[in-house]
């Protein structure tokens, strides 16, 4: 008798923490494996190289969280680094514009992009997965048509420092994501917005009752969802030096895994932003260890599906709750 | 207690299926004394580790000395057509290599998702995989490039094949490609001596921004752009996607009628569609051809349906970037650059290239 209340306590303890830390035993397992079988991938340099790759990946998914936490998604992501970079060729080369300056306002613009998928989707009540998948046509077009189609070099070093900067010898994209990180954080645990972003994503019935603006929540979400979409593309156009209107096509993906990997629910109403950070990772450490596993590119999809399946089917039995 | 098990099932299941797959195209891993090679050589400096039992692979092409030739490969994309004959002769030639012990790895046809930001995270990939050698195939001409700098920055011999990035001409260890100006002048040769009476000739563009499309476009524009029996009813942007020059072809049918003597296309993935529905219209005077030399396109012309293609010798390019590291490994001199000509193929001589 005594025996199986033991044995239930442990369980108990045992799904405790892997209901917390569950991701990130993932994380672990798969570094260990990759790097016996090739040391090199743990090498200091390329832990950096991995976190940097994954700093554009890893903003987008914070945005797609709050969209994904409320019930919706935002689908226009991708299309949101289009337009960022074809504004900063814009703004840096052909007007000749002051690069912080041209940072603020491109990023604004993509915040006003958010607000208006926001604004549709909680003013009207219409699908987000609807209205995010036409505003990604509209913006994307925007950019085609504030480029003119062409890609413009911006190669200047003060804008290239945005992207291959150190501080203290450490990439400034990761210190861009740890901020953001750490706001993210704070947003989501400790404000009152952020418990209004996961009540208006459980029950949203519950939320209305208890005085909650669920236009407000929503509205907002989509909002820094576009804010963050813009700063990612500002890392990205720093990245490739260019401003290009045919870029993030596809990213919306990634970033959804990571959320979905960091334990972040469909269903709505439950994530972390430690989870969407760890998600952003596996992600990052499957792409580069795919590569230095030598796995051929035509199983790399197919693995990273397989990897995301059974990573979140994992994580769904230890969270299951009761019996 | 069955919840502990299938957890932990789930996490063998999730660490096989990396490792299953780790193991499956690329059979070769190092052994263990190899592996532990470079291990040594971070704590030692790295003339030490280049002067061991290594040493005869270090002559002339060890980069980072590490007693070990390491060559890369960034792939623009594993999905069009034209890119996975590159890929396959590489992959063949790269592992041929290998086995005859000229170089000692590869990583395998990394796949740059025709991304150049994906490209970038690539070449961080293969600087960190201590590649001496890294063959890129750019998908941008401006965006790619870091990825140029970064692996020369690094000391990698970098070999640029198919189209430059901005910095090829000072950076890379050479550049294997052809000449897109003379492929558009190929085909505009062509079609004027096909019509020598002249008439209205569309131009079906590839994506607008990209290398190709531009210097394609400057050969059709010196040639039949400039003359004055041709008039060009327009140069309509297709995304070097077939079904938008269909498109085309359907638009300017209706409106030119029998005017419409030639359809030029920047790709012949293009031409072969445009002469195709040109066909079913009963319009089998039109001359419609591209560039690339594609295993469709080549049919048709060997079927007569399609009256010539320009054959770019993607493989060509890729050998020659390959034979490149291979002379510098050799110690051998490398020229900065390789021009693999352009193919006019016809019925006459289409059976040396259709496979």
């Amino acid at each position: 008798m005594s025996n199986t209340k033991n044995n239930s306590k442990n369980n108990d303890t045992l799904r405790m923490f892997m209901g917390k830390y569950g991701i990130g035993v993932i994380l672990v397992f798969m570094l260990v494996i990759i790097s016996i079988m090739k040391p090199r991938f743990i090498y200091p340099s390329n832990v950096l190289n991995i976190l940097t790759q994954i700093s554009v990946n890893c903003l987008i998914a914070y945005g797609m969280c709050l969209a994904i936490t409320t019930g919706g998604i935002d689908l226009s992501v991708g299309s949101q680094l289009a337009l960022v970079s074809c504004l900063l060729g814009q703004f840096i080369v052909n007007m000749n514009m002051n690069i912080f300056l041209a940072c603020v306002l491109a990023a604004l613009a993509a915040t006003l992009m958010g607000f208006i998928n926001g604004f549709l989707i909680a003013k009207f009540d219409m699908f987000p997965f609807v209205v995010t998948l036409a505003t990604q046509l509209v913006i994307r077009s925007l950019a085609q048509i504030i480029s003119d189609g062409k890609g413009l070099s911006m190669a200047m070093p003060g804008f290239k420092a945005i992207y291959s900067g150190t501080l203290f010898g450490i990439p400034l994209p990761i210190i861009y994501m740890i901020v953001i990180s750490i706001i993210m954080y704070i947003v989501l645990h400790w404000t009152r917005f952020g418990r209004y972003v996961f009540a208006v994503g459980g029950n949203v019935h519950a939320a209305i009752a208890s005085g909650v603006s669920v236009f407000w929540t929503k509205t907002m979400c989509y909002t820094i969802s576009g804010l963050l979409a813009g700063l990612a593309g500002i890392i990205f156009s720093s990245k490739t030096g260019s401003a290009q209107s045919n870029i993030g096509v596809g990213y919306e993906t990634d970033a959804v895994a990571a959320c979905v990997l960091g334990g972040t629910s469909f269903a709505g109403g439950i994530a972390t932003a430690p989870g969407v950070l760890l998600g952003a990772i596996i992600i990052g450490c499957i792409y580069n260890g795919m590569n230095f596993l030598n796995i051929g590119s035509y199983y790399q999809y197919m693995t990273k599906g397989i990897i995301i399946i059974f990573a979140v089917l994992l994580d769904m039995v230890i969270n299951k709750k009761g019996n | 207690m069955m919840k502990k098990v299938i957890a932990t099932l789930m996490t063998a299941a999730v660490a096989m299926s990396l490792v299953a797959c780790g193991s499956d195209p690329a059979p070769q891993e190092p052994t263990p004394a190899q592996e532990e090679a470079p291990a040594a050589e971070d704590a030692a400096p790295a003339e030490d580790a280049a002067g061991d039992a290594a040493a005869s692979a270090a002559a002339g092409g060890d980069m980072n000395g590490d007693g070990k030739i390491v060559v890369g490969y960034i792939s623009k994309n594993t999905v069009d057509v034209f890119h996975a004959t590159i890929n396959g002769a590489a992959e063949e030639k790269l592992n041929a290599l290998k086995d005859e012990g000229v170089i000692d790895d590869w990583t395998g046809i990394l796949d740059g998702n025709t991304d150049a930001a994906k490209q970038c995270d690539l070449a961080q990939d293969c600087i960190n995989y201590n590649c001496d050698y890294v063959i890129i195939l750019p998908a941008e001409s401006t965006a790619s490039d870091p990825a140029v700098t970064a692996l020369s920055d690094a000391g990698i011999g970098v070999i640029v094949v198919n189209s430059k990035t901005d910095s090829t001409d000072f950076l890379a260890l050479t550049y294997c490609g052809s000449d897109d100006v003379f492929a558009g002048e190929l085909m505009g040769q062509y079609v004027q001596e096909q019509v020598p009476d002249g008439g209205v000739f569309v131009h079906c563009q590839g994506i607008i921004g990209n290398s190709a499309q531009q210097q394609r476009g400057e050969g059709i524009a010196n040639t039949i752009g400039a003359d004055s029996n041709w008039t060009l009813a327009a140069d309509v942007p297709c995304d070097w996607d077939p079904s938008k020059a269909v498109n085309a072809v359907d638009d300017y049918l209706a409106q030119y009628g029998d005017d419409l003597k030639a359809v030029i296309c920047d790709n012949d993935d293009m031409s072969s569609a445009a002469q195709t529905e040109c066909n079913a219209k009963g319009r089998e005077d039109i001359v419609c051809i591209g560039v690339d030399g594609n295993q469709g396109p080549l049919q048709m012309v060997k079927d007569g349906t399609l009256g010539a293609t320009v054959l770019q010798d993607g493989a060509g390019q890729v050998l020659a970037g390959i034979d490149a590291v291979v002379k510098s490994v050799n110690g051998e001199t490398v020229e900065k650059e390789y021009t693999i000509p352009f193919v006019l193929v016809t019925s006459d001589n289409v059976d040396e290239y259709l496979n």
